[in-house]
């Protein structure tokens, strides 16, 4: 006889559930918690209601941190959402010598953000390959502030992003390219259609639920921009520190002995409330498409 | 069926709770002064910071030596790499298993002080003022608290450093280097205008020790507060505007990329930059040919000390032991076998009359070390420990901001301050 105790299923999920408590459900109770205190990594904080928050939203580095995330996800998002696919399905095609393509396109994804980062760090210095080139051909007086303007700065980073997440998108793209069926494209060419309406008429509505897919994560990963912004301006966030992004904010009043750890959970938070608006987006237009 | 094993658990609970109020008992006592006496012996760990593998031989024999004196004492020593050490230390005092002496700069100690987890050991050990010095005593002392909380262990300072082939072909004299800001401004340009903009004297932006320098008090006597928002420090910024206008320094020091001015000195693209007393022997190494051309000289105004320290943890379980370690590991006869392995000054005041540090070789990287240890005597920690890595990251944003010009000084050091006094009450 079989005998079945109603906490089995319970066993068999209980390292999930502990591991799932423990480094996710709690950290987030816990930021919650620690964005109305003044707590510092040795403890001893104690409860501010809503001071950090108000501190926050009165905060000048704030204001400039969310105007250049929400300029990093505005420019990222049409680049990364359509690129890609066009490169999708330029590479979709079964030609010679195709496979290396997508692997040249796709090998910046595998580099390290940090490595790729440091890389185009040396390439866009004052004393950098751009600012040669551009200086040895005499179209610059002087070195192009790449890393100590602040717009120039914004966007040099941005295009590092654009660079490293277009092979990745383009696989998400070549996926959903698979699944459109040959025989519309066909249908269409028969009627007349160029490669151009195909796309439009065809290709397009095929791929709409990915690129709504591909539009939020973009969104979510440029407003949680770092690594790039952080080791082009060396950690600072340019001159002024006027090129932070919201995540750089955080890292800055969070680390070390004397970190301000309440302060950091209600900044955390509001990125959290600004990053929900995509996801919010997208189950709306999800809805309407359906 | 519960209570079998639940009067069994808590009779556990109990009896560990009650043998836990006995687990800080050492043997060791404090006399009415407070000085911790008792016998030396136990366990006690030792942490350094990055000083394995290099100085593994050197540290292993004064922990060897300190066994044999004391038979009962075994010493655990635990090197920690340099990156992320502050992290580990963070990790190590959160989880209660700071080690009983621990190597600590002035800055990590101090949020340790204010937890109440170093030793006061001015307090335990009396004769500490008679055998170390004075400015690495002070270090371990902070505003609003008495007592002082590490032995300082091995001290250093800058020194400056010049090209004097790039100050020759620029026109310049290398033996009259600037001794101030406005001399070296004046330097400065004559380089930019003679080298037609390739080449820089000055590649650092300033930072609160350069207003220090400048005779600004940059924290209020009790440390609560900050004060560098004064017409003094906004004049200093201002000069410093004006030169990075006039292109006398890289566009790129504005990124807190102060190692990028070795960098640029060590490619013989700057003529000046500051290091330690050993900084020529490290750039013979990456630059053999640039080594025999640079030039040593006094850091301008006041030079700035730099001390590393060994502090005891309060809830070691065997204080005496932990003391002696301590003590015995910057005595002046282990510090100074220290020194003549790598270019670091001995805090001890035994260690003043040693020719070693106080005779050249007649080598330019003998005049380094005996300049840095010269300066020593004047040289005092020009950035208060009480700033803290975000205060940092505003102060040199704020000052990258007014020298870029993209703000007055003024407003600059009035917001860096307003921010920096928030952080510092919260």
């Amino acid at each position: 006889m079989t005998h079945r105790r109603w906490f089995t299923p319970w066993l068999l999920v209980a390292p999930a559930l502990v591991w799932l408590a423990v480094f996710n459900i709690w950290p987030s109770v816990n930021t919650v918690i620690l964005s109305f205190t003044n707590a510092k990594p040795l403890g001893g904080g104690h409860f501010v209601g809503l001071d950090n928050f108000h501190r926050a939203l009165t905060d000048d580095q704030l204001v400039d941190a969310l105007l250049n995330s929400i300029v990093y996800m505005l420019v990222c998002l049409p680049l990364l959402t359509l690129l890609p696919l066009l490169m999708a399905v330029l590479v979709e095609k079964k030609l010679p010598g195709i496979t290396f393509f997508r692997t040249a396109f796709y090998t910046p994804v595998i580099a390290s953000a940090v490595v790729v980062a440091l890389i185009w760090g040396w390439v866009l210095d004052d004393r950098g390959l751009v600012n040669g080139v551009t200086q040895q051909l005499g179209l610059a007086g002087g070195p192009l502030p790449f890393l100590t303007d602040r717009w120039l700065l914004l966007f040099s980073a941005i295009g590092l992003t654009v660079w490293k997440g277009l092979g990745y998108y383009m696989v998400i793209y070549l996926s959903a390219l698979g699944n459109v069926g040959r025989e519309l494209h066909e249908a269409a060419a028969v009627d007349g259609a160029g490669a151009v309406r195909r796309f439009y008429h065809v290709t397009l509505p095929g791929v709409r639920s990915t690129m709504l897919l591909v539009s939020v994560l973009i969104s979510v990963s440029a407003l949680r921009v770092f690594s790039e912004l952080y080791i082009l301006s060396d950690g600072t966030g340019g001159p002024g520190g006027r090129d932070m992004s919201v995540v750089m904010l955080i890292q800055m009043y969070s680390r070390g002995f004397t970190g301000h750890l309440g302060y950091a959970s209600a900044l955390s938070l509001l990125l959290f409330a600004v990053t929900i608006g995509p996801m919010l987006l997208l189950l709306r237009l999800n809805r309407k498409a359906a | 069926m519960r209570r079998h094993w639940a009067q069994p658990a808590v009779a556990v609970i109990a009896a560990m709770t009650l043998a836990g109020c006995g687990l800080g008992s050492t043997g060791a006592s404090e006399d009415a002064g407070g000085q911790v006496t008792g016998e030396v012996k136990g366990k006690v760990s030792l942490q350094t910071w990055a000083l394995k593998p290099k100085f593994t031989d050197y540290l292993q024999s004064v922990i060897d030596a300190f066994e044999k004196k004391y038979p009962g004492v075994q010493v655990d020593w635990l090197d920690q790499p340099g990156d992320g050490y502050s992290d580990k230390v963070l990790s190590q005092a959160a989880g209660g298993g700071l080690p009983d002496v621990t190597n600590l700069p002035p800055d990590f100690a101090l949020p340790l002080v204010k937890q109440g987890l170093l030793l006061d050991v001015a307090k335990a050990d009396p004769k500490l003022a008679e055998d170390y010095v004075a400015g690495g005593v002070d270090a371990y002392r902070f505003a609003g608290r008495t007592g002082a909380y590490g032995y300082p262990w091995y001290l250093n300072t800058d020194v400056n450093y010049w090209n004097s082939e790039l100050l020759t072909k620029y026109g310049l004299d290398p033996k009259k280097l600037p001794t101030s800001l406005d001399e070296l401004i004046a330097q400065a340009r004559t380089v930019k205008e003679k080298s037609g903009g390739k080449a820089y004297l000055m590649s650092r932006k300033p930072g609160l020790g350069d207003l220090a320098n400048a005779g600004v008090r940059i924290m209020s006597e009790d440390g609560r507060s900050f004060t560098f928002n004064t017409p003094e420090a906004a004049a200093l910024l201002d000069k410093y505007r004006d030169a990075y206008k006039q292109g006398l320094l890289p566009q790129d020091v504005l990124t807190d990329k102060y190692a990028g001015n070795a960098k640029l000195f060590n490619a013989g693209a700057v003529a000046w930059t500051t290091g330690g007393g050993n900084y020529i022997t490290g750039l013979a190494t990456d630059n053999p040919s640039l080594a025999p051309k640079v030039v040593p000289s006094p850091a301008m105004g006041t030079p700035p000390l730099y001390v590393q320290g060994l502090s005891v943890s309060q809830r070691s379980k065997n204080l005496p032991a932990a003391i002696a370690l301590a003590r015995w590991v910057t005595n002046a006869e282990n510090q100074a076998a220290f020194a003549h392995l790598t270019s670091i000054f001995p805090s001890t005041k035994a260690s003043a009359g040693d020719p070693f540090f106080s005779r050249s070789d007649g080598t330019n990287a003998g005049d380094a070390k005996v300049i840095a240890f010269t300066s020593l005597a004047k040289a005092a920690m020009l950035q208060p420990v009480q700033v803290d890595g975000a205060m940092s990251d505003i102060v040199n944003q704020q000052i990258a901001l007014a020298v870029s010009g993209g703000t007055t000084s003024r407003k600059a050091l009035d917001d860096a301050v307003a921010k920096c006094n928030q952080l510092l009450q919260n």
